[in-house]
């Protein structure tokens, strides 16, 4: 069985050069293909490859505007006994 | 077909009732007794009482089934007694509504015709023949019923031309219209009696039947010397094309568990069936067994039925959904082996385009029917673009314009997952569906199947990393082909065909973030090959990663 989802929430007031540092960190991430959150007491890794669905969404309202921007990618499962080698395929054009 | 008491014995007392009901109508027109009128629509509440309680008692009798009781046939026979219900009522509102018309008139001279008495009686010989043709093995009866119809229809028809002969002299112009009208309800029973004999044939036969499908069956199954009156014959639903056609296996046991099939049995459009006739007659001169025996056509107005030998095996779809990766290679192995000599001898120098981006426009407005959402105008975030599908389309169209195959080859032209079935004891590669074979570009051929690998609702995890497997080798497949033939322009054509695929059968799927994955994955194709140089053509691959969901 695929092990429980884990999450990691984080929420602070930020100025707009630390705003900036953390989008510049999650470009890093995705470049390396690896964004490594942390706090005291917990770390979770997630491992983008080339492809992530990218959803972007903004809210102007009288008090407060928002900009939403979520990334999803699918991720192998590493627990599963499932055989990853490609298909073995050496087809000749019949005699 | 099936009489279990507690619904039989409803059924039965509805039939008695309209039978009543019958009679006293054909005695008040008979007599002009006005008390007889009364009399047949006094019945129509007990009518109403007894359907209602049939009905109740049907929905009862399929909640007391097991659940996922053998090829759903509980559900089939209590829509039959569900539809029988509605049929007697409606015969008895029709009945009514003589009634209640004949009271009116004036005089009932004008309808008192041997016609008109004809017809109620074989209306009530219809009636009768109701319980023996629930109870009997055959459907003879059950066509019988049908046939009483015509009787009717003809007897209204013959009755009408009369009274319309006198209209047109000019006399008792009310009256004789009047009459007209009773002569039409008169028809109108013999539909419900139509419909009536149907129910029963669907119940026998264990599906949803007209008459005159009935009749095309019986017509294509006589080639296989079966009578479908036989009590062992059966045919079960197999599939419904998304063309339209409904496709049934045709055995001669009644055994369920005895998937001992003859043939296949597919009805629909003429025009579609007849294509895949000659489809699969032109791929079996060109590669005698591939495709499945036709064993007989019938036509009939714009409609047609194939009956076509029964083809032992399954579709690669099983074998991925049941993780069988044994059978999936060498099926695959075995389908490739297959391809390279078709592609071989049937290879002529027309290079024709498969035209992926202008088969893709066409059929875009069907996509946005079933989802909405995907017909998006351009996006901006700054000065970063995404361009709308259509302009995305037209772009890769010119692409496409300069990337014709080297060379075209017989194709499928429908090769879907389900229309390839290997058989793993015969080692056998089989083709179904052949209404679209062509000469075209073996890129269409490969693309379609790899999409409709992807587009399999299944959602286990392993099954989907199967699946990107199977597309991988195919893919894979491909590419090896077109090194040995110097096809440069292959991984190009393969990315518009997959997107085209990947874009365009978002119609046929209804799971909102299945057919999100699968249009995102199309644009995103779309958009790799637009950007690219005209020097990265021959480098550029596409990346296996979208294979996966």
């Amino acid at each position: 069985m695929a092990k429980k989802t884990q999450e990691f929430v984080h929420e602070s007031l930020q100025d707009k050069d630390a705003i900036a540092s953390y989008l510049k960190a999650v470009m890093r991430g995705f470049k390396k293909g690896e964004i490594v959150l942390s706090d005291d007491e917990d770390e979770l890794t997630l491992t983008p490859e080339t492809l992530a669905q990218l959803k972007i969404k903004a809210t102007q309202g009288k008090k407060s505007q928002s900009l939403t921007i979520k990334l999803s990618w699918s991720s192998s499962d590493t627990d599963s006994e499932f055989d990853e080698t490609p298909l073995f395929i050496d087809a000749q054009k019949a005699d | 077909m099936n009489t279990p008491a507690e619904l039989f014995d409803s059924l039965r007392f509805l039939i008695i009732e309209v039978h009543k009901q019958l009679q006293a109508v054909e005695s008040f027109l008979e007599t002009g007794e006005r008390a007889q009128a009364e009399k047949s629509l006094g019945r129509v509440d007990y009518i109403d009482n007894y359907q209602l309680s049939l009905l109740n008692r049907s929905t009862e009798y399929l909640v007391n089934q097991p659940l996922y009781s053998e090829n759903g046939e509980s559900q089939i026979l209590v829509q039959s007694y569900q539809h029988l219900a509605h049929s007697l009522k409606e015969l008895s509102r029709q009945l009514e509504t003589v009634a209640y018309q004949a009271m009116n008139l004036s005089s009932l001279k004008l309808i008192q015709k041997p016609n008109l008495f004809k017809a109620l009686d074989t209306l009530r010989s219809g009636l009768e023949l109701i319980e023996p043709a629930m109870l009997l093995d055959t459907s003879q009866a059950a066509v019988d019923i049908c046939r009483l119809q015509l009787r009717i229809s003809k007897l209204c028809q013959e009755q009408l031309e009369k009274y319309q002969l006198r209209l047109k002299r000019g006399q008792q112009t009310k009256a004789l219209m009047d009459a007209s009208f009773i002569i039409k309800d008169i028809n109108q029973l013999g539909e419900a009696l139509l419909r009536i004999g149907e129910s029963i044939l669907s119940a026998n036969l264990g599906q949803s039947i007209k008459l005159e499908r009935y009749h095309s069956l019986t017509e294509t199954v006589s080639a296989l010397d079966l009578d479908p009156n036989a009590p062992h014959f059966s045919i079960t639903s197999v599939a419904e094309t998304k063309s339209g056609c409904t496709i049934s296996g045709v055995s001669s046991s009644n055994d369920p568990t005895d998937d001992e099939l003859l043939a296949i049995f597919k009805e629909g459009k003429k025009q579609k069936l007849l294509e895949e006739k000659k489809g699969i007659e032109s791929w079996n001169k060109k590669f005698p067994g591939i495709a499945p025996k036709v064993y007989s056509y019938h036509k009939s107005g714009n409609k047609a039925a194939l009956l076509y030998e029964y083809v032992t095996g399954e579709t690669f779809d099983q074998f991925i959904s049941n993780l069988d990766r044994t059978n999936l290679e060498a099926g695959l192995n075995k389908l490739f082996s297959l391809l390279l000599e078709i592609w071989d001898e049937t290879q002529i120098k027309d290079r024709h385009s498969a035209d992926f981006m202008g088969q893709l426009y066409k059929r875009l407005n069907d996509v946005y029917r079933v989802h909405p959402d995907f017909d998006l105008s351009g996006f901006k975030v700054g000065d970063v673009e995404q361009v709308s599908l259509e302009s995305l389309i037209k772009k890769a169209a010119k692409l496409e314009a300069r990337l014709k195959p080297p060379k075209s080859v017989y194709i499928h032209g429908d090769f879907n997952i389900d229309n390839i079935i290997y058989d793993p004891l015969e080692k056998q590669i089989s083709f179904i569906d052949l209404h679209r074979s062509e000469y075209s570009d073996y890129v269409q051929d490969l693309s379609v199947f790899m999409v409709s690998n992807f587009r399999m609702v299944n959602f286990d995890p392993d099954v989907r990393k199967l699946i990107a497997l199977s597309m991988q080798g195919i893919y894979e497949f491909g590419e090896r082909y077109a090194q040995q033939v110097g096809d440069e322009t292959y991984h190009l054509r393969m990315a518009l065909g997959l997107a085209r695929s990947f874009l365009s059968s978002t119609r046929f799927v209804l799971d909102t973030d299945h057919a999100k994955a699968m249009h995102y994955r199309g644009r995103y194709l779309l958009q790799q090959v637009i950007k690219l140089k005209p020097k990265q053509y021959e480098t550029y691959r596409i990346s296996k990663e979208i294979f996966r969901e």
